[in-house]
């Protein structure tokens, strides 16, 4: 979404053309608009007919009982409105468990993977940036490789290491740790943390908490946690995406001015303090960006559930992408599909114009202070 | 700027949209020809040779190629030609073949699926043009029956039992006199197998076989008439506990908790002494375990008698397809006691018609606990709307030791009398 | 990750890749950074830590490929194979790899090929020319960028349908060259170079194609390669579109084959050297783009800054 705000700065703050360039004569004008149209309509056309008309064709089959035979434009499908909407989020039954289920699945994922993804990448991009290092595009280079490889390709390899028998536990084994059976496990990393301090007994959880439901889960479902199969996917997703984040941090580094750093190395700050209030104010819209596009990519997770796990162990992988495939693709719900996939829609503009409404007020929030800081300093410079 | 500079955006794309939908029309590649199918009498017959396009879910190369050479025979004796696909997910390209108007003509149809397709009508009912239709077993037929009408025919069956190791067996001290007989006698033969890094008794997870147990005890998931759910009674509940305590005391063990994908595969490698499996573990056993020696016993029995479960896949027929008599005589081909042994040989599986269950067994009196348990196995649930509750279910119990029973029982009703009351 | 969502994200490391490779060295800052032994062995250290993390999982990859099911069920940590045995890779060209792999360079080859053309052209008249119009398909542009590509799961099945496209070779490679992102990347480019040159060959009376092909494309090297880049590995990698566009195994790409190998047609036994060698096939190709590109395409970036 920054992406949006981007663009359209960029098309605002752009000087219109006819200000650098020369003036032009109508029949040059003409000729720009026939080419014009030329060149964006074989793009237009592509963009139309398989992103555009594709979401106005599913905006019908959501509404409408079409049940996977015969064309859904024929006149014997009918048009049943919030029908498919409501079994997901009003009406008590499998479909509303298992699409809260789905969100609540993605939610500890996301929560687990942005930060996670974030820091990783921030901190394998000030260590690749370190300039007393020898092969730092080596290493850069190994860094951001799995991000180029197939999810396919990758998704195998972790199945093979998380085996129960696998090269993470032989590892973990050779420490003195007794690792899970990743990909079958399905107990909750908070309802395993809680049952380990003591707060309750997995086994037989406090019926405060499993006799309330709400939205078709009861709380004690809800606050399980992500599962360890989900951590398992979890820490595959953080390894790969990180590679990409690091580049656009270390794009951000080094188009930190030298002489900022410089200057405040002189006035005798320490490493970290010139970390922490030179490089990271000066980073953050790459965090926010960072952020932004992680919430976006994580909470459209498909590939690694239709390879691994296909939702298991007890639906504790299930996600909202997932999910909507499996109900038009595997069950012929294709209403009940088309109506998941348009709510995931809806929730990432949502989540989205949210964060960057709120992000685009703490940027200038960020600058400001950056700016009372810095006259703050020059005050105190200027009393000493 | 920003909401004008939308509304103006998606004014173009609406429009450009609606141009190239416009442009578009009567091009539509849905097959309108669809219809209301479940058709009655005579299928479409397509004049001349046809080709028929067919959709296995194959067990592996034996199996695709004994389908292979049988459609190459009758193509032979018949004139026409049938082109085998093998799927890697049969639900999914079976779903898209319909959806996108070009299903295969005929296909292999799974009983948890059957509902699904018979029920929106994409299937041919040809049950009534099938030579001595009586002859296929009982349980099958009203498995695929929908509307009173024989849908689709029974491709073959399979049960499950019991098998030992009987290296494992011997080393524990037990001889051919304590093969378990009841559900005590099992939960301690399973606890004289354990061992450091042997469990008793491997199950795969699932209904599908810890189900077996249930029936034993004289329960079944729904009511006779398949209107509700019944899953709270005590004969269901009681039989899943039997299996909850022994998981709970270790002799008994889930085959996913051993690290392996199936009851075969932990049998297999020696991670279980017993698993409860099926028919086609043979294959398995003979080609990735052929030094793993084993045994069959029936399951044994529980306080409500013998019980096994019956799995089946049908031969569905396309309602769209255009050439359905050819279709049908294709599976009447299949079909034939003669034929279906020839499967047997080739792959392992069992005849679904009674006439050839006694050359089977002649043939292989070691599949003597399978073949015996088509008589007295119950078969699966086929309801409409039923494989979502059944899925559920199974997720539920994924973690058996740690579920909750009451509590699975419980929302299993609830679900079931929602889909079915549908 | 989904493949679609990477569109969104694709289009940012290419931002990001040229400013890397197009930021000119700062080494003015040396001589403050001559760091104590110390702080040294740390960062070496977390070096380590993270290369044998990051590097790890392929060398395992490797060298299972070459083991035997009982080997690499035994020992998964050893990185020698014992024995060593060629085996996976057999069963693998017995099961139609070389058509998924002849299908992925179609597929990717055709997808790219399109991409970089559509998107130049698109990218330019957005940048440079005038027409009426033109800020509302630019806001189109944005907007579809934002379409979150998973939810096209089930939309673009029902298109290709309708359209007759449905397990043809068009609809694997159609769809995914709409692609609102490269055309974003493309104008972002052309913006940044200069004018005037455009501006003689106009006057010259060269048509807006020939300036286009001829003038600015050559100029623009450094983006074009790196649209073929993501292109590449976009297509190369797509999963989700490949399912739902066909369900004919004959145009079955690495992909879609190589995730079947874990459901259904391997049987329900974990295959793994047969599963490490085909992450592996799939593996090289994409390595191999990008570790030849990436040299090209940092002289490439660095040549465009300069002039810029």
């Amino acid at each position: 979404m920054t992406t949006t705000q981007t663009g359209e700065e960029a098309a605002a703050t752009q000087p219109p053309h006819r200000d650098r360039a020369p003036r032009r004569t109508g029949n040059s004008l003409n000729r720009q608009t026939r080419s014009g149209w030329l060149f964006v309509t074989p793009m237009l056309v592509l963009l139309g007919l398989f992103l555009v008309l594709p979401i106005l064709m599913a905006l019908w089959v959501s509404v409408s009982d079409w049940s996977g035979r015969g064309s859904p434009f024929s006149g014997n499908v009918g048009f049943v409105g919030p029908d498919n909407y409501q079994p997901l989020l009003s009406e008590p039954g499998l479909s509303r468990q298992d699409f809260m289920l789905s969100l609540r699945n993605t939610f500890y994922y996301v929560v687990g993977v942005v930060p996670l993804q974030t820091v990783l990448a921030l901190l394998l991009a000030v260590i690749v940036n370190q300039r007393f290092l020898k092969g730092r595009t080596f290493f850069r280079t190994a860094f951001y490789f799995p991000s180029v490889v197939s999810s396919v390709a990758i998704s195998l390899v972790f199945l093979y290491l998380f085996t129960g028998t696998g090269a993470v536990n032989q590892a973990l084994d050779a420490v003195g740790i007794n690792g899970p059976t990743w990909f079958a496990d399905s107990r909750g990393l908070i309802h395993l943390l809680g049952n380990s301090l003591g707060l309750w007994n997995i086994d037989s959880p406090p019926s405060a908490l499993a006799d309330h439901q709400v939205l078709g889960l009861s709380w004690w479902d809800w606050l399980a946690g992500p599962s360890v199969a989900l951590s398992a996917i979890m820490m595959q997703v953080v390894w790969t995406t990180a590679g990409t984040f690091m580049l656009m941090f270390l794009a951000a580094l080094q188009d930190l001015p030298a002489d900022v750093e410089e200057a405040a190395m002189v006035d005798g700050a320490t490493k970290s303090n010139v970390f922490r209030y030179v490089t990271v104010p000066h980073l953050r819209p790459t965090i926010l960006l960072v952020v932004t596009l992680g919430v976006i990519g994580t909470w459209q997770v498909f590939d690694q559930m239709y390879v691994m796990t296909q939702g298991g162990p007890a639906k504790t992988t299930l996600t909202p992408a997932y999910l909507s495939y499996q109900a038009a693709f595997n069950q012929q719900h294709w209403g009940q599909g088309a109506a998941i996939a348009f709510l995931l829609f809806a929730l990432i503009l949502v989540l989205t114009s949210a964060q960057r409404w709120f992000l685009r007020d703490k940027d200038e929030w960020a600058r400001k202070q950056a700016l009372r800081r810095q006259r703050r300093r020059q005050r105190e410079e200027a009393a000493a | 700027m920003r909401t004008r500079a939308t509304r103006k955006s998606l004014l173009l794309a609406t429009a450009l949209a609606g141009g190239l939908a416009l442009t578009a029309c009567g091009g539509g590649g849905f097959d309108s020809s669809g219809g209301s199918g479940g058709g009655d009498g005579e299928g479409s017959s397509a004049d001349g040779p046809v080709t028929l396009n067919m959709l296995i879910a194959s067990s592996g190369d034996a199996e695709t190629q004994a389908v292979q050479d049988a459609v190459k025979k009758w193509g032979d004796e018949s004139g026409n030609t049938v082109k085998v696909t093998v799927a890697s997910d049969m639900n999914q390209e079976l779903a898209q073949g319909f959806a996108g108007g070009n299903p295969p003509d005929v296909f292999y149809l799974d009983a948890s699926q059957f509902a699904n397709y018979a029920s929106n009508g994409s299937l041919y009912a040809y049950g009534d043009q099938v030579d001595n239709v009586d002859d296929f077993y009982e349980s099958l037929r009203s498995t695929f029956t929908f509307d009173d009408q024989l849908q689709c025919v029974p491709k073959d069956v399979s049960t499950i039992a019991l098998e030992i190791n009987t290296d494992s067996w011997k080393k524990a001290g037990l001889t051919d006199a304590d093969i378990p007989t009841d559900w005590d006698s099992l939960a301690s033969v399973a606890e004289k197998l354990t061992t450091g890094d042997q469990v008793g008794l491997a199950i795969g997870p699932g209904i599908d076989r810890a189900g077996a147990f249930v029936v034993e005890n004289g329960g079944w998931w729904l009511n006779e008439d398949n209107t509700e759910g019944a899953a709270e009674d005590p004969s269901v509940l009681d039989a899943l506990q039997y299996v909850q305590d022994n998981l709970t005391k270790g002799s008994f063990a889930m085959s996913s908790d051993l690290d392996t994908g199936w009851g075969g595969e932990a049998f297999g490698t020696g991670k279980a002494a017993m698993t409860i499996e099926g028919n086609w573990i043979k294959g398995a056993m003979t080609s990735d375990y052929p030094d793993v020696k084993y045994t069959v016993a029936p399951m044994p029995e529980g306080p409500a008698g013998k019980g096994t479960l019956l799995f089946t896949q049908c031969w569905g027929v396309a309602a769209q397809s255009k050439a359905q008599s050819q279709a049908v005589d294709l599976v009447n081909f299949l079909t034939t006691d003669e034929q279906q042994l020839a499967f047997s040989d080739a792959f392992g599986v069992m005849p679904s018609r009674q006439s050839a269950a006694g050359d089977y067994e002649s043939k292989y009196p070691e599949d003597k606990a399978f073949i015996e348990g088509a008589d007295y196995g119950h078969g699966p649930i086929t309801a409409p709307g039923m494989d979502q509750v059944i899925a559920d279910l199974n997720s539920k119990l994924e973690d058996f030791k740690g579920a909750d029973l009451a509590s699975v029982v419980k929302s299993f009703d609830t679900n079931a009398d929602a889909a079915l009351g549908q | 990750m989904s493949i679609d969502s990477s569109t969104v994200q694709t289009g940012y490391e290419g931002t990001a890749m040229t400013k890397v490779a197009g930021s000119p060295p700062k080494g003015s800052g040396q001589a403050l950074h001559t760091s104590s032994g110390a702080r040294k062995v740390v960062v070496y250290g977390l070096l380590l830590f993270f290369a044998l993390l990051y590097l790890y999982p392929f060398v395992v990859q490797l060298v299972t490929a070459f083991k035997t099911n009982p080997d690499a069920v035994a020992h998964p940590l050893t990185l020698v194979p014992r024995p060593f045995t060629g085996k996976a890779l057999d069963t693998l060209f017995a099961n139609d790899f070389a058509l998924w792999f002849t299908n992925s360079v179609v597929v990717a080859v055709c997808v790219t090929v399109g991409r970089v053309f559509f998107d130049s052209l698109a990218g330019y008249a957005l940048a440079r020319l005038r027409f009426p119009g033109r800020s509302a398909v630019f806001n189109a542009v944005i907007a579809v960028m934002a379409v979150p590509g998973v939810v096209l799961l089930i939309p673009k099945f029902l298109v290709l349908n309708y359209l007759s496209m449905y397990n043809t070779y068009p609809a694997l490679i159609v769809p995914l060259i709409a692609d609102a992102a490269g055309v974003f990347i493309m104008k972002q480019f052309f913006e940044s170079i200069p004018a005037s040159v455009e501006e003689a060959a106009r006057i010259d009376g060269a048509s807006t194609f020939r300036i286009f092909w001829s003038v600015v494309l050559p100029m623009s090297k450094p983006a074009l390669i790196t649209l073929t880049i993501l292109s590449f590995q976009a297509s190369w990698n797509e999963l989700g579109h490949m399912i739902i566009a066909t369900n004919n195994p004959d145009l079955y790409t690495l992909t879609r084959g190589v995730a079947g190998l874990t459901s259904g047609s391997l049987g329900a036994g974990n295959q793994f050297p047969i599963k490490m060698a085909a992450a592996l096939l799939m593996t090289i190709p994409v390595a191999m783009v990008f570790v030849v590109f990436q040299r090209f395409f940092t002289q490439g970036a660095n040549a465009g800054a300069e002039k810029g």
